[in-house]
């Protein structure tokens, strides 16, 4: 069946069976591989998508439940890797083997989507992505570093 | 833009497009070579990090510098996250005094490895051994084994594995004197380019200059006159002692940071080649069983499906002894489909009887049985048996730890493409030199044309852990010579596919003197034998002063691969040891921290003042003895590793606040750290993420995890069943210092923050009054009040 997703902000057409989840539509069909598969239950937020802005455990979400929606992955958070989150995670050298990071990158954009000043209390209910390195100790410094940097007076880009 | 998805193939296309493969490919971002004598032929891009044939004549084998004074420095070692693909990078730019920030870490070529042989010039570790500054301290590789039998000795990289916590360790001497050969050749290249002594030549950030006039030339500029500038007397080169560093000891940020913050990097997962082909394969999940029949007619119409085979046991020679299970692959356009057709189709096991009979009950009472039957003594000294014999009172207690996996958040998986003569594997692969052993034992296409192209891996945590992805990848793609073909384990393979950290029990006994330190000891561990589980890891040496003590291994024979996961065996060693010596020192009444000092100043062992000083920091950054909320409270232990052989040694003692609720709820509030920095640590920073991760790591293991058996198979195989430990976890304050020490280190990457398995068990007991000694503590009712 074909479907239509954006995916940032690019319109694609799939061809893919309703059930297959969207995580392998990103990454198979449409060709980004920056969202990892890693328990295929829906536990471990690895392929942690943005869809209509709300944070999404892709390996279990159908494609046809995506259909004409607007999704925002890893590789659409910046053009040059220097989205205030993106700079706040390396300013920290907050990943280990990375693998769990672009999930955990957009889950923590989504909380600060809609909660600008996280508390630790906040980080700790949102950002339930699992990192096996537990490079937690420094997501959680990153995540505090990115809201002072997408603060309007912080100068820095939208 | 509307973009199309991928082109759909239908059987006569797949079959052409196999047969195309063989002959060239031209799409992709990955370009054949003509032939396997041809060189790798490798183009990158995007976050591809492999060996890829430099453009220009390389130095040496370890560097590449190019007119614009890029410098790829090539690291044969994996990026799993702890660091290496900066730290080692660092050692090499320390000797060459390139420009840093024009520094850009490769792989090395693991083929190359098997064709060429390691410079003389590396062969001799300098200096004498782990206490003398000026040296190599102690590589681990003394005999340079390799895999397979024999192996390749002195090959071009020489240890190419990623295990034991080593690869600063066994590295560091010769990637110093790799950047020290090349600046030496190419002030050479220079000072015969300007016929002026080499010794008026200074280099300092990739520019040479000519004391006397002042003149100066760039590293990017001399680099092709001094790759054909031999170096006149290679042996006598000599590296920089720790006081003489200037960029190794400072704290670099990793230089995979940036790639891993936009999902660029390339893993192994994320390999895409024209004509590739995915595989879903399924083992038998009773280790031993393999295949008896399977129906590949009644899901062959699924949509992608292209075929399917049966796979037998990976060869043990393979796989290091361990027997894994023999399976099923199916191969599909994309590999959800593969897996998809997978789950529908029917499968008939044959599963040795003796196999399915095991349970975590069954291998328990066997275990403890181990305990009462004979073993072997590793250390004996005093009489222990007088001792307890005339003994009023002997204290007790037994251990346990679970089957441990080390789910690593990247699935197996391995690219392979084997064509009549060359084999390409794509892999994150914490052994490559093994996995191009088995693809030449697989394929019997020989090693020197076995490509394997080295990926960052998503998490490594043991070497061995990586179980028969490969093997199994290479035996589907043998059977499917010219295709690419993409193996991918599901998370529940996964599990399968891994090998454990064995399932372990101790019993300790001790009797106190009139001083209420231990007059006896006698330490009895059980698990199961063959594997790096805890019997072969490392000894429970008394590091603590006891006039008797007798150690023992009893075991016992179970079908689970074990194998290196993060810690080994010494993991459950300092859980035993470590709560052992708390529950002594509550006997006598005494405070854990000061009975550990003295114990330790009672030894003769020569880091004893080292272990004391990790001990007093520890305490004294921690506030210990200071008071504390009801519901809190502190544990100390000593976390060591060649502390008791004089030579190189890695030493820490952490202070862990831990608060109970009333409902039973453990948080690890506050950590302590004291680390030894021993003659200098390469980069700092990368060694405080690798203490902050395993604290975590650990917490998790004594908190949470446990694989259990029935049947034969694992239970628990996936993280619904397998909790891992969220950011909610985490200690919300670390605090490492370090201090100095006259030693190389032994390597802190695996077996740092082991202390938080005993000191929570402490915690609970000073807090709620119960003492437990079977992890995970969850399987018990810590409530109180």
């Amino acid at each position: 069946m074909a479907f239509e997703v954006r995916v940032n902000g690019t319109q694609y057409s799939v061809d893919a069976d309703p059930g297959t989840p969207l995580l392998w539509v990103i990454r198979d069909v449409i060709g980004l591989t920056g969202t990892k598969f890693s328990c295929g239950i829906g536990q471990c937020g690895a392929c942690t998508v943005h869809l209509d802005g709300q944070p999404v455990r892709s390996c279990i979400l159908p494609v046809a439940a995506a259909a004409g929606k607007s999704i925002a992955t890893i590789e659409g958070v910046s053009r040059d890797g220097n989205h205030p989150i993106q700079r706040a995670w390396k300013e920290l050298d907050a990943p280990q083997c990375g693998y769990c990071q672009s999930g955990m990158i957009m889950s923590a954009l989504a909380l600060l989507a809609k909660n600008p000043n996280p508390t630790d209390a906040d980080i700790d209910r949102e950002v339930t992505n699992a990192c096996r390195c537990s490079s937690y100790h420094r997501v959680r410094q990153a995540i505090h570093r990115a809201a002072e940097l997408m603060k309007p007076e912080a100068g820095a880009q939208a | 833009m509307t973009r199309g998805a991928s082109p759909g193939l239908d059987r006569r296309e797949f079959l052409a497009t196999a047969a195309a493969a063989n002959a060239a490919f031209v799409l992709g971002f990955w370009l054949p070579p003509r032939g396997a004598k041809a060189a790798e032929n490798v183009t990158n891009v995007g976050g591809a990090v492999w060996y890829e044939d430099p453009a220009v004549p390389e130095v040496n084998a370890w560097i590449v510098i190019e007119p614009d004074d890029t410098v790829t420095i090539r690291i044969a070692q994996t990026e799993l996250g702890q660091g290496v693909w900066t730290s080692n990078a660092m050692i090499v730019c320390e000797e060459l005094q390139c420009d840093w920030r024009k520094v850009r870490p490769q792989y090395a070529s693991a083929n190359r490895d098997a064709r060429e042989m390691a410079p003389a010039w590396t062969l001799n570790v300098m200096g004498n051994g782990g206490t003398d500054p000026k040296g190599g301290g102690e590589p681990a590789f003394g005999t340079r084994a390799r895999p397979g039998g024999q192996g390749i000795p002195d090959s071009l990289y020489r240890r190419m594995r990623t295990n034991a916590a080593s690869s600063v360790k066994d590295g560091r001497y010769y990637l110093q004197l790799a950047g020290a050969e090349a600046r030496e050749r190419l002030l050479l290249a220079a000072a015969e380019l300007w016929s002026v002594p080499v010794a008026e030549l200074t280099a300092k950030d990739s520019v040479i200059t000519h004391s006397g006039s002042g003149r100066t030339t760039t590293y990017g500029a001399i680099a092709e006159r001094a790759a054909q500038t031999p170096h006149p007397h290679p042996e006598a080169i000599t590296i920089k002692s720790p006081d003489q560093w200037t960029l190794m000891g400072t704290e670099q940020k990793n230089f995979d940071v940036p790639m891993k913050v936009t999902g660029e990097t390339i893993y192994g997962i994320d390999v895409r080649l024209p004509g590739m082909k995915w595989a879903a394969v399924r083992a038998c999940p009773v280790y031993g069983g393999s295949v008896k029949s399977y129906d590949f007619e009644s899901v062959r119409g699924l949509p992608g499906v292209r075929s399917a085979m049966q796979f037998p046991i990976p060869d043990p020679a393979l796989t290091r002894g361990r027997v894994f299970s023999g399976g099923v692959a199916v191969l599909a356009d994309t590999w959800h489909q593969a897996k998809t057709a997978l789950e529908r189709m029917p499968i008939e096991w044959q599963i040795p009887a003796q196999n399915a009979a095991f349970n975590t009950a069954n291998m328990r009472a066997a275990l403890v049985a181990a305990l009462d039957a004979p073993g072997r003594v590793r250390v004996n000294h005093g009489d222990v048996d007088a001792v307890f014999a005339g003994a009023d009172r002997i204290i007790e207690a037994t251990y346990s730890t679970p089957y441990l996996p080390r789910a690593r958040m990247e699935p197996g998986n391995a690219t392979v493409l084997v064509t009549d003569d060359r084999v390409d594997i794509w892999i994150g692969d914490q052994g490559p030199q093994e996995t191009r052993f088995s693809a030449a034992e697989i394929t019997g296409i020989p090693e020197e044309n076995v490509y394997l192209h080295m990926c960052h891996l998503g998490g490594g945590f043991g070497r061995n852990g990586n179980g028969p992805q490969a093997e199994q990848a290479l035996m589907i793609a043998n059977a499917h010579r010219g295709v690419p073909i993409h193996l991918l384990w599901t998370r529940e393979e996964d599990f399968i596919g891994t090998t454990y950290r064995a399932m372990g029990v101790a019993r300790l006994k001790a009797v106190l003197g009139d001083d209420g330190f231990p007059a006896a000891l006698e330490v009895r561990t059980g698990m199961q034998q063959d594997g790096f589980g805890p019997e072969a890891s490392f000894d429970v040496v008394s590091r603590y002063y006891v006039p008797n003590y007798r150690f023992s291994n009893h075991t016992t024979s179970f079908h689970v691969p074990v194998g290196t996961r993060r810690g080994v065996g010494q993991a459950a060693h300092e859980f035993y040891r470590e709560s052992f010596i708390d529950e002594l020192a509550r006997a006598a009444g005494q405070d854990p921290y000061l009975y550990r000092r003295e114990l330790i100043a009672r030894t003769g062992l020569p880091w004893k003042d080292d272990m004391i000083q990790a001990l007093d920091l520890a305490a004294e950054m921690s506030g210990w003895g200071t008071p504390l909320p009801q519901g809190m409270a502190r544990a100390i232990a000593l976390e060591e590793r060649g502390g008791e052989t004089g030579g190189s040694a890695t030493i820490s003692a952490m202070v862990h606040t831990v608060s109970v609720s009333r409902d039973g709820r453990v948080k690890l509030e506050r950590v302590d750290v004291a680390h030894d920095a021993g003659f200098g640590l390469v980069n700092p920073l990368s060694v405080k993420k690798q203490i902050e991760g395993q604290i975590t790591w650990f917490y998790n293991d004594a908190m949470h995890q446990a694989c259990t058996v029935e049947e034969g198979r694992i239970v628990e195989n996936n993280f619904h069943l397998f909790p891992l430990s969220r950011i909610d976890e985490d200690p919300p304050e670390i605090n490492v210092r370090f201090f100095p020490t006259n030693h190389w280190l032994i390597g802190m990457g695996h077996d740092r923050g082991t202390s938080v398995q005993s000191a929570i068990g402490d915690a609970v007991f000073q807090i709620t009054g119960k003492r437990f000694r079977d992890l995970p503590y969850r399987a018990h009712d810590l409530s109180w009040g």
